[in-house]
């Protein structure tokens, strides 16, 4: 039974066309990656399996059912930009939102004190909010999403404005999850986090499914004609003929070849000029390579610059 | 239902115990009344010490009236004034001007008496025209003496002429025969006409105010993604209302003790009835007026951009106050029944108008249900326009958006 599924969903706002016939479905113990350029129609999406918007067609189901509120205290929701209340005392506030999930205020005390040792933001209990970090900021609402134990946990961006340790921790805490066999979806334009951690994936841009599946399936597709070449001497070789596209910078060539079998020839031709290769690699397309290559197929190239990797 | 119930009295405790903890809570809980107890002492005090006491001279060839004049104004009832009396020479004139000049002098009345059929003028030579309780008490002291001087050429004693002068005694009678001080009720009914009108526009402020906070800090998100915004909508008018009654309480109690201690409650009473009504219109005003404002609150992103609309809060309740002398004039005149019954002006003047005289109770009745319709087409539209407009960032909407917003749901 999928725990979320949305079925051609379609949502318009004025004359802007937000989603456009979006289909997706997680199952339980999934790291699901909702991916898309800056203002492709992922936040978009979110609300709607959320209720926060209607769809104007289509259905959305949570836990294989047609979307009630009454679900919504299964499901944890870390919203794109951080809302707390700023002059609220961090302590209150987790215990505030968890008595809104329907937690008694004991529980909810208990499970906030614990989840913020488990991250390791002890120290912050007793301040308010405006008075933290973003990063901290960012970590109290994680804690807020997650306090009345979901079995679905909605991030929408759960990784901006964290620095590298705290954004380890956090990921490593989604993994967590996802072993006790909760459902996880998030979106982010961040491809390397996407390929660390998720199971599935689906890429949207201008509200339209461009790609979904498992992240093997979605490789396997893709031919491994990339090599990755360290080299010195003649650069001769990234002109043969078998190579589509090179990129040459400090003695590394980045080369595309027209069919993945030539690469054996391209090495021997950089072998025959006398090029010192110190190493040679055939590598699958990246992820980033991949969706910049679908939405620069289906937009153009200007739409394909939102993504980054940082 | 019951957890929608739970979920408006969580929000309605955080808005309040977070609310209540705040400085801005306790300054003007207490800054308030301080400065408004002040601004009345003050105004009391400036009242009673409104006596002139310039220094003029008056120009004169004959005795009479300048004595009688200097007499009046000297010792008079709301004069001390210091005069001169000098004979009209050339040299006093402007010695006079030079005084006035060194600021010596507040003015000087030169007197031309009566020579055949011209009447006797009187000049005002002012230090400054803008002195006018000098001018309007030299007005007075004129005519008092002028007519005493009159009324003993016709042969009347001066204890007849002070029998005549005195003023008559109106005595205001109530009903079944009770003498009741009518400025004591003007002074109940308005104290509690203005003190409804700021708690309702501070409050109704603070609704909308609270809106555009969680708007901005976005916590809509977090709270919409569990709860209905009809039950956030509803939970920050009660939690902030509550506020607003736990301030008017604090001074009513701090009144009462005040007064009773300093043992003059009984100039100044607020009788059971007129609690009662003020409470009940005061609910039913602010319920009316938070709900506006927080479908002002809903529709704009920034406190700049409330204050543009806050108009819409204030104009009723400036209408009110336009009102208020058509009310003191007839509490039962045909306008005074028609602007007590608009339910946007029904908290204020209607309570107003039970202060000042009994209305028929079906008037009461009928003001109160028609609030409450009101108050519930409000909601209404503010609910829808509130579920909108809080996932609108940044565009403004216009009133054809607007009205769209009504028709989803």
């Amino acid at each position: 039974m999928p725990i979320v599924e949305l079925h051609n969903i379609r949502k318009v706002y004025d004359t802007k066309v937000a989603v456009e016939g979006l289909s997706l479905s997680i199952e339980p113990g999934t790291m699901f990656g909702l991916l898309g350029p800056n203002g492709s129609g992922k936040t978009s999406s979110i609300r709607m399996m959320i209720g926060m918007t209607m769809p104007d067609s289509g259905s959305v189901s949570l836990f294989g059912q047609t979307f009630s509120r009454s679900a919504l205290h299964r499901v944890g929701y870390l919203p794109e930009e951080r809302g707390l209340y700023k002059k609220m005392k961090v302590l209150d506030q987790l215990i505030f939102l968890g008595r809104l999930h329907g937690l008694s205020e004991e529980i909810a005390r208990t499970r906030a004190l614990a989840w913020c040792e488990r991250i390791e933001i002890t120290e912050a209990i007793g301040k308010k909010t405006e008075e933290l970090s973003k990063g901290m900021q960012q970590k109290i609402q994680f804690i807020a999403a997650l306090l009345h134990d979901p079995e679905l946990i909605i991030m929408d961006e759960p990784m901006s404005g964290l620095d590298p340790v705290n954004a380890a921790l956090l990921q490593q805490t989604l993994i967590d999850l996802r072993k006790e066999g909760k459902a996880i979806l998030f979106s982010t334009h961040r491809m390397d986090q996407v390929e660390k951690m998720c199971d599935e994936i689906a890429l949207i841009s201008r509200g339209k499914l461009l790609l979904s599946g498992s992240m093997r399936e979605i490789k396997s597709h893709y031919p491994r004609n990339r090599l990755h070449v360290a080299f010195t001497g003649d650069d001769g070789f990234t002109r043969h003929p078998g190579v589509a596209e090179a990129r040459i910078h400090a003695g590394v060539a980045d080369l595309t070849l027209h069919d993945a079998s030539s690469s054996q020839q391209v090495l021997a031709d950089a072998l025959s000029r006398g090029t010192a290769i110190t190493r040679f690699e055939v590598v699958e397309p990246t992820l980033e390579e991949i969706f910049i290559e679908r939405v620069r197929a289906s937009f153009g190239d200007a739409e394909a610059g939102g993504i980054t990797h940082e | 239902m019951s957890s929608s119930l739970h979920n408006i009295m969580l929000i309605a405790r955080r808005e309040y115990t977070e609310r209540i903890r705040t400085k801005g809570f306790i300054i003007a809980t207490i800054l308030i009344p301080t400065l408004m107890g002040g601004g009345i002492f003050g105004m009391a005090a400036i009242a009673s010490h409104n006596t002139t006491q310039s220094h003029i001279a008056i120009v004169a060839t004959e005795p009479q009236p300048a004595a009688d004049l200097k007499q009046e104004l000297e010792n008079g009832k709301d004069t001390r004034m210091t005069v001169d009396i000098l004979a009209p020479t050339p040299q006093a004139m402007s010695t006079l001007d030079q005084q006035i000049a060194d600021k010596k002098l507040d003015g000087y009345l030169v007197i031309h008496p009566a020579s055949g059929s011209q009447p006797a003028t009187y000049d005002l030579t002012p230090r400054s025209s803008a002195d006018i309780s000098t001018t309007s008490a030299i007005k007075d002291g004129l005519h008092s003496v002028l007519s005493r001087e009159f009324l003993a050429q016709h042969g009347l004693s001066a204890a007849e002429i002070d029998d005549f002068t005195k003023p008559a005694t109106v005595n205001i009678v109530g009903k079944g025969g009770r003498k009741s001080d009518s400025t004591t009720s003007f002074v109940v009914a308005y104290i509690l006409f203005f003190l409804m009108y700021m708690v309702v526009l501070l409050y109704g402020m603070n609704v909308a105010r609270s809106i555009i906070e969680e708007k901005t800090s976005r916590v809509f998100e977090v709270l919409l993604a569990t709860i209905k915004p009809h039950e956030l909508l509803a939970g920050k008018i009660l939690g902030v209302g509550a506020v607003g009654l736990t301030q008017v309480g604090i001074w009513m109690a701090a009144a009462g003790l005040f007064a009773a201690r300093a043992g003059s409650m009984s100039s100044v009473t607020i009788s059971p009835t007129q609690a009662i009504f003020f409470i009940i219109y005061f609910a039913l005003g602010y319920t009316l007026y938070s709900s506006v404002a927080a479908s002002l609150g809903a529709m704009t992103n920034s406190e700049q951009e409330l204050q543009q609309l806050n108009m819409f809060l204030m104009m009723p309740l400036f209408f009110c106050m336009l009102m208020i002398p058509v009310l003191i004039g007839n509490p039962n005149s045909t306008l005074s029944r028609i602007v007590s019954q608009i339910p946007f002006c029904a908290p204020l003047l209607m309570n107003f108008r039970i202060s000042l005289s009994m209305p028929q109770p079906w008037e009461i009745a009928l003001s109160m249900a028609l609030i409450v319709v009101t108050i519930l087409a409000v909601l209404w539209v503010s609910s829808r326009i509130y579920r909108v407009g809080i996932l609108m960032y940044g565009k403004k909407p216009n009133l054809p958006e607007i009205l769209r917003w009504l028709k989803y749901s």
